[in-house]
């Protein structure tokens, strides 16, 4: 045999195998009673056909077979045994692909433990499973999926064919599993069993405390990869983990990610950057507000199309309660996908998160009306989530060997009028409106008795339009009904006289049937008055055109009117722009750098120098350039006249809780070092406005008090309107909270948590020692790890182990002394020094041995009384500190001081007599020591940033306003541009409310204002 | 000799410095005999005038008079403050001020009761004088206090305090002054959905007010009731207006609800909270209907809102010729936080009010709100010698500096606990303590 002979066999073989397998179609299952088997092909002739979402043949043909397209094109030979139908004038497309489904898939087991019981740290789940509930990568879609016809139909009649489905719950949700809507019975619908890996930040139905948060969660994520990469090695000798199994199976395929909210698709792309993951994500169609950012992380996106209704805003003190914010969402959020597009960010679009799935079409259609291509839009229904799940070779398109999926539509899908018709799904028709085929178009004589006159038909098959002509300008519609050949009319003679005195006065009804070729038509009918007659009609041929002429002019002026109408409309719609951040008192033009002159101004340097009178500072390119008086400057240096002005460097606020996305607490467990404020920073809290505007420049965003470990803090600087890691303090040492007292040992969280260990300050001291033994330990294990025993990555630990080797540093709440000298000695022993004591009420006595100690303190000016730990604080506490040589702040761990610290660090002066220089240092230079960052920011000096405030008055003083705020010397804040923006604000807001008032008036739908909760966070706040 | 003595003991007092014992619990003042004469410093009157260089002569625990001073009394208890500040004593309305020692604790709260219906339930026999909270308080200028029960609908009887007693008796300056009542919300907050919806009680909470009110009016009506109820006979005090009725409502349709609903029964009402009584100062003025502002030092509820609305509602209510005051609230916070009143007043100053009217929302605004303005409230004649003194202007905490205080002509001893722990510590670490504490 030569080679060519035996590839052809071969070939042949292969062909024979492919063919056979197709033809036969085997299955397992007995059948009762005889086989009905049927061969099933299909020829689709003379259609236009989308082959893929941006290739049309016109005049084509799609045969299928089996359930599976057999060929595509124009020059289609068709079998003769395939049964034939003609498409004239229809189209064909791929039918649409829902990537974010839970079809098919029970309800996700709810967790039994009621929110009132006791906390519970580990799983409670049986089986050599993972310590998280949330963590069920084992979970597999494609063993639990069993279709469900009642919800088939629905997707089948909003277009789709295909869904991936996977369950909804958790945080590592396992597999997904991709399978037709419709088709054949379970065994025959799946097209992968395991066609993706689903994930999230929400525990769900998880019955564990942990994680509380969504830093936890981040945390949770992170971990777990690094379990799982462990568990590589250690699978069998260290342990047995189906969870961790499942993880590492679930590795090659595609990774989807659902987030909730805007920032989280950054948050989940940078998780994915970690551990080289690029995930696919499952966005909120919030992503038109941070386009630049969402395109900079290159993810796919699946993006749901739901929109917010309209508000109710008919009463004004009601309307109050809708943010401008979500008055803009309402009008731009149909416009989500269209800017997606525009901006190149490769997405699928899901009819998720929908209350009614039958709304998905006509939320399309908005977003087409809002420039969403149609190309794009069937990309994004076909293609694209074709790609995610790496099976394009399946579904998404027409082409030879694929499942046919398909859609047969009266016209180009997405237009206005476009009907589908039907839905084939694996070959199979699955009929969503009758196809009406028979074309009557033309003009006919028909006779009524002995009355005579001209029935013209016009228009496409399935909406033809029957009228008699009575002359020129005059025709009595006539309604028409065709049943296969039965045909039957009616009209109404009323509408002119002639009808009337032939036909009597009132409507003629007529029944009948079609000829063959449906040109002659005959049957009885009824006159108004009773009479029963005989009617033909016999087709004459095409109407005349230039009958139709007049009916031309008035359309084409229609036309016209029509086009100015939609002109004024755009006008009347032209939408509001987006800001940054995304609510009121967001910025549409990106604030710079400038060079500015501050002249004649009282100076609070915080240097030696002290306060200077009538004194020059220049900051330029972010830096403070020069000090003086009567500085010279360039003609592009813009002038501040600051005389009777103060100029002092930025507010830094120690100890806040502000701009932090759901949670400020992972207090679930009694250490959860793992957990970093700096994955959950909100750049999108309106709190740094009214902070700037407070004169704050930066602040250290501090985990919650909930825990004797807390977690990792961020430092950010006020920024306004830059995304979460711009505002990051750029080469900041790390830092993390520690707490202890009442708040850790969980004596004010009721009787329900009485059981997490440490109850008394005597265990807080042994977690500490415990855990530090435990990161020595680590950290010996990893240094001796030379023999390839596999080594599991401890995050908890790794952040322990920083902090005893100096490179990451403690914050401390705290408040009474015994507490706190035993803090300082834990630290001493393990040879590491506290860097912070924060709150510290009672520092003061014991001030001595934290200046030996080396430890600084930032304290609350004069908060007492709220527990019985701050029963000895008192307001003196800052003065006798800093007295005692301890770098001393007041910070304000509250959104509301936070913006009136100025205020706080005058309190030094009340209680305990401090110099205005040294209180002013309180709430500026002292927090950047504490922060390590005074070699940047804290006072007036060249070379440092230029992060400063403009007041009108001394800023201790409660008459002292911040005129002007910098940061990087971008003026964040200025008090005339408040109220520039204050009247922007209410005027757009009018507007959004003027155009919602015709929504409702327009009979749409509404929804009522309803007041929303502001999120405040304290160190105590529990939950998220 | 006698009137040396304490000449020299009000001396040390009002430097500061040097006190004869660090009890954490001030010995109340005793009443002075004679005249104290308070010389050269600058009267803020409370109601709007200031008097420079001010002669004001104390007796009996009255003003007895307060004029220019044109030249230096010679004779008699003199006290020179010149270049110094003098105040009416703030007057704190709305707190839990001696009803409550350490928020987290519950055996030292005393100021929610069980049942939603209490109006028979007296704040007064509550209040604690001893509390080592109080004397923090009054050391800032505070000198009255209004002591509110919290909770439920009707939470019952408030009163009016001196800040320096030995027991509730000695402390009461009126008791039983008004009946607070919770206005229903119009939307209540879901926890299990996370959001605000339609409150479904609403009108089942306005039907139990009506019939609470109605069938009290009736049964104080009654001269001889068949049974004694003792929360209707709690409420007869209102009808005959010699009790108050201070109704907590803040949203703009809660107070129009309840300004309107309440009209009919002809009562003293009074808003609390008000922090949308700026969108209704007409409704508020026609019905002579007064507001007890809940903290200037509070964030907007919405990010649109103006980020000082906060700070410029009491301006607001001044402009639209509201009776209002300013108050720290009976929140979390409400009893030690009382310390800060003057600055809530302050902050108001900075962002629209003058200073005068700034001391006038948390002195003679107060007063009148409170119905004790015949007395208290202002720095006139005839009315009672309670006052402050300050270094400096008492609105900014960068000037505060009280001094000295009298309450009803009594010295009030201006130290706490907490300047004993200042000045104990002070002593262990060899400093010198400041003067200003």
């Amino acid at each position: 045999m030569t080679e060519v002979t035996f590839m052809k066999k071969l070939i042949y073989l292969l062909l024979l195998c492919w063919i056979s397998n197709d033809l036969l179609a085997q299955q397992s299952f007995p059948v009762n009673g005889v086989h009905d088997e049927r061969e099933s092909s299909y020829a689709f002739t003379n259609a236009t056909i989308f082959t893929q979402y941006n290739k049309k043949i016109e005049n084509a043909t799609l045969l299928i077979r089996e359930g599976r397209v057999e060929a595509v094109g124009a020059g289609v030979t068709i079998p003769k045994e395939a049964i034939t139908i003609d498409l004239k004038g229809k189209y064909i497309y791929p039918s649409f692909i829902d990537i974010y489904s839970n079809y098919g898939l029970p309800e996700p087991k709810k967790s039994e433990r009621k929110w009132s019981d006791p906390p519970q740290f580990i799983s409670k789940k049986k089986g050599a499973y993972n310590w998280n509930e949330a963590i069920h990568p084992e979970y597999n879609a494609f063993e639990n999926f069993s279709a469900n016809e009642e919800k088939a139909k629905v997707y089948r009649e909003i277009g789709f064919g295909t869904v991936l489905s996977h369950q909804k719950d958790g945080i590592a949700r396992g597999s997904g599993v991709l399978a037709l809507v419709g088709g054949g019975k379970d065994h025959e619908i799946i097209l992968k069993d395991k066609a993706s890996a689903h994930y999230s930040f929400r525990k769900g139905n998880s019955g564990q405390n942990y994680p509380s948060s969504l830093m936890g969660s981040i945390a949770l994520l992170k971990q777990t990869f690094y379990d799982a990469d462990w568990y590589k090695a250690a699978k069998y000798t260290e342990e047995y983990n189906i969870s961790l199994d499942s993880w590492n199976q679930l590795e090659e395929l595609p990774q989807i990610m659902e987030v909730r909210d805007l920032l989280t698709i950054l948050r989940a792309d940078k998780l994915g950057d970690e551990f080289n993951v690029q995930y696919t994500i499952k966005a909120n169609g919030h992503e038109y507000k941070r386009l630049e950012a969402i395109k900079a992380t290159n993810a796919t996106l699946i993006v749901p199309l739901k929109y917010p209704k309209a508000y109710d805003v008919e009463d004004p003190l009601n309307a109050l309660n809708v943010s401008l914010a979500d008055m803009k969402h309402w009008e731009l959020a149909p416009s989500n996908a269209a800017k997606l597009a525009e901006a190149g960010v490769k997405f699928a679009l899901t009819p998720a998160d929908l209350k009614d799935m039958k709304d998905f079409n006509g939320n399309l259609q908005k977003a087409i009306k809002k420039g969403l291509s149609h190309e794009d839009a069937l990309k994004a229904l076909t293609q694209t989530p074709a790609q995610i799940v790496n099976s394009y070779d399946q579904v998404g398109s027409l082409e030879k060997g694929k499942v046919a999926n398909f859609l047969i539509t009266s016209d180009s899908l997405f237009t206005k009028d476009c009907k589908v018709y039907q839905n084939w799904i694996r070959g199979k028709k699955y009929e969503l409106k009758k196809m009406e085929t028979t074309d009557l178009a033309g003009a006919y004589q028909l006779k009524i008795g002995k009355y005579t006159n001209d029935l013209e038909i016009e228009g496409k098959p399935d909406k033809q339009k029957a009228a008699i002509r009575i002359n020129d300008s005059t025709k009595v519609s006539v309604h028409h009904h065709v049943d296969e050949k039965a045909i039957s009319l009616h009209f109404n003679t009323a509408k002119d006289s002639l009808l009337k005195t032939k036909l009597s006065d009132g409507f003629v009804r007529l029944s009948g049937w079609m000829d063959d070729d449906n040109k002659n038509w005959q049957g009885r009918g009824q006159l108004a008055n009773g009479e029963w007659v005989e009617w033909t009609a016999k087709y004459k041929g095409e109407v005349k055109k230039d009958e139709k002429k007049e009916d031309k002019a008035k359309d084409e002026k229609k036309g016209k009117d029509k086009e100015k109408d939609s002109d004024k409309a755009k006008k009347d719609e032209k939408p509001g722009d987006i800001t940054y951040p995304f609510i009121a008192y967001g910025w549409t033009e990106k604030p710079t750098a400038e060079a500015v002159l501050f002249q004649n101004a009282t100076v609070w340097t915080n240097e030696e120098d002290g306060i200077l009178t009538e004194t020059d500072v220049l900051i330029e390119n972010g830096k403070v350039k020069a000090i003086g008086e009567d500085l010279e400057v360039g003609a592009g240096t813009k002038k501040v006249d600051a005389r009777g002005k103060h100029l002092t460097s930025g507010i830094i606020d120690e100890h806040s809780h502000i701009a932090i996305s759901r949670g400020v607490n992972e207090g679930s467990q009694a250490s959860s070092a793992e957990v970093s404020i700096a994955d959950v920073v909100n750049s999108e809290d309106i709190n740094i406005y009214r902070q700037l505007a407070g004169g704050v420049t930066s602040a250290q965003l501090l985990h919650g008090s909930a825990n004797p470990i807390g977690g990792q803090s961020a430092i950010i600087k006020f920024r306004w309107g830059l995304t979460p890691e711009e505002m990051k303090f750029e080469n900041a040492d790390p830092f993390i909270k520690f707490a202890l007292g009442e708040n850790v040992k969980q004596s004010n969280w009721g009787d329900n948590n009485t059981v997490r260990f440490p109850q008394t300050r005597m265990g807080v001291e042994q977690v500490y020692i415990d855990h530090f033994t435990r990161a020595l330990e680590y950290e010996k294990a990893k240094n001796n790890n030379k023999n390839g025993k596999p080594f599991r990555r401890d995050l908890e630990l790794e952040t322990l182990l920083q902090i005893i080797n100096k490179e990451r540093f403690i914050t401390c709440h705290s408040y009474v002394q015994s507490e706190i000298t035993m803090l300082m000695r834990v630290a001493e022993q393990f040879g590491f020094n506290i860097n912070t004591f924060t709150h510290i009420l009672e520092g003061y006595k014991i001030a001595d041995k934290m200046q030996k100690h080396g430890v600084a303190g930032s304290t609350f000016s004069d908060w007492w009384a709220y527990k019985y730990e701050v029963i000895d604080a008192i307001p003196h506490n800052g003065t006798i500190m800093h007295e005692m040589g301890v770098v001393t702040s007041f910070n304000s761990d509250d959104a509301e001081m936070g913006r009136r610290l100025n205020q706080e660090a005058a309190k030094a002066v009340k209680y305990g007599g401090l110099s205005e220089e040294e209180a002013w240092k309180f709430v500026t230079l002292n927090p950047a020591k504490m922060l390590h960052l005074d070699d940047r920011v804290g006072s007036i000096k060249v070379g440092k940033d230029a992060d400063m405030v403009l007041w009108s008055d001394n800023p201790l003083s409660i008459y002292a306003k911040a005129e002007q705020t910098y940061v990087d010397g971008i003026c964040y804040f200025d008090l005339e541009q408040d109220a520039i923006l204050r009247k922007q604000i209410n005027e757009e807001r009018n507007r959004l409310v003027q155009k919602m008032l015709k929504i409702k008036k327009g009979g749409g739908e509404t929804q009522k204002p309803m007041p929303k909760r502001a999120k405040h966070y304290h160190c105590d706040t529990m939950g998220e | 000799m006698k009137k040396t003595i304490l000449y020299i003991l009000i001396t040390f007092l009002f430097i500061g410095t040097n006190y004869a014992q660090d009890a954490y619990v001030p010995v109340p003042g005793a009443a002075p005999q004679g005249e104290t004469i308070l010389y050269g410093g600058t009267a803020h009157i409370g109601n709007g005038k200031v008097i420079e260089n001010s002669l004001i002569i104390l007796e009996d625990g009255k003003i007895k008079s307060i004029n220019t001073a044109t030249i230096p009394p010679k004779a008699g208890n003199v006290i020179n403050i010149k270049g110094k500040h003098v105040y009416p004593g703030l007057i704190a309305a709305n707190t839990t001020l001696g009803l409550s020692e350490i928020g987290a604790v519950r055996a030292t709260r005393d100021y929610q009761e069980v049942g939603s219906i209490n109006p028979n339930i007296r704040s007064i026999i509550a209040y604690n004088t001893d509390s080592k909270v109080t004397p923090t308080v009054r050391s800032n200028g505070v000198l009255i206090a209004q002591v509110v029960p919290q909770g439920g609908r009707v939470s019952g009887q408030s009163s009016i305090v001196n800040l320096d007693a030995w027991n509730y008796e000695d402390a009461t300056y009126k008791a039983d002054d008004a009946i607070y009542l919770s206005w229903p919300g119009i939307t209540s907050y879901n926890w299990e959905k996370e959001a605000f919806e339609k409150n479904k009680n609403y009108n089942k909470a306005l039907d139990g007010i009506r019939e609470l009110f109605t069938q009290a009016m009736s049964y104080c009506d009654n001269d001889a009731p068949t049974n004694t109820n003792l929360k209707l006979a709690a409420m007869c005090g209102l009808f005959s207006n010699s009790k108050k009725l201070f109704v907590r409502a803040d949203g703009a349709k809660e107070i129009i609800a309840a300004v309107n609903f309440l009209k009919e029964y002809d009562l003293d009402i009074v808003i609390v909270g008000g922090r949308d009584a700026w969108m209704v100062t007409d409704l508020l003025t026609e019905n002579k209907v007064a507001v007890v502002l809940n903290k200037t030092h509070n964030l907007p509820r919405y990010a649109d809102d103006d980020i000082d609305l906060p700070f410029r509602m009491p301006k607001m209510l001044q402009d639209a010729g509201v009776l209002y005051c300013i108050s720290v609230g009976a929140g979390w916070d409400g009893f030690w936080d009382q310390r800060n009143l003057a600055f809530e007043a302050g902050t108001a100053a900075a962002y629209g009010l003058t200073a005068e009217e700034a001391l006038a929302s948390i002195t003679s605004n107060a007063a009148r709100i409170l119905g004790i303005d015949k007395t208290l409230g202002t720095l006139e004649v005839g009315k009672d010698a309670t006052l402050i003194v300050s270094e400096g202007d008492i609105l900014d905490m960068r000037t505060s500096n009280i001094q000295m205080a009298f309450i009803q002509g009594r010295t009030m001893n201006t130290d706490n606990k907490q300047k004993q722990l200042y000045r104990k510590f002070m002593k262990k670490y060899e400093l010198e303590a400041s003067p200003k504490q």
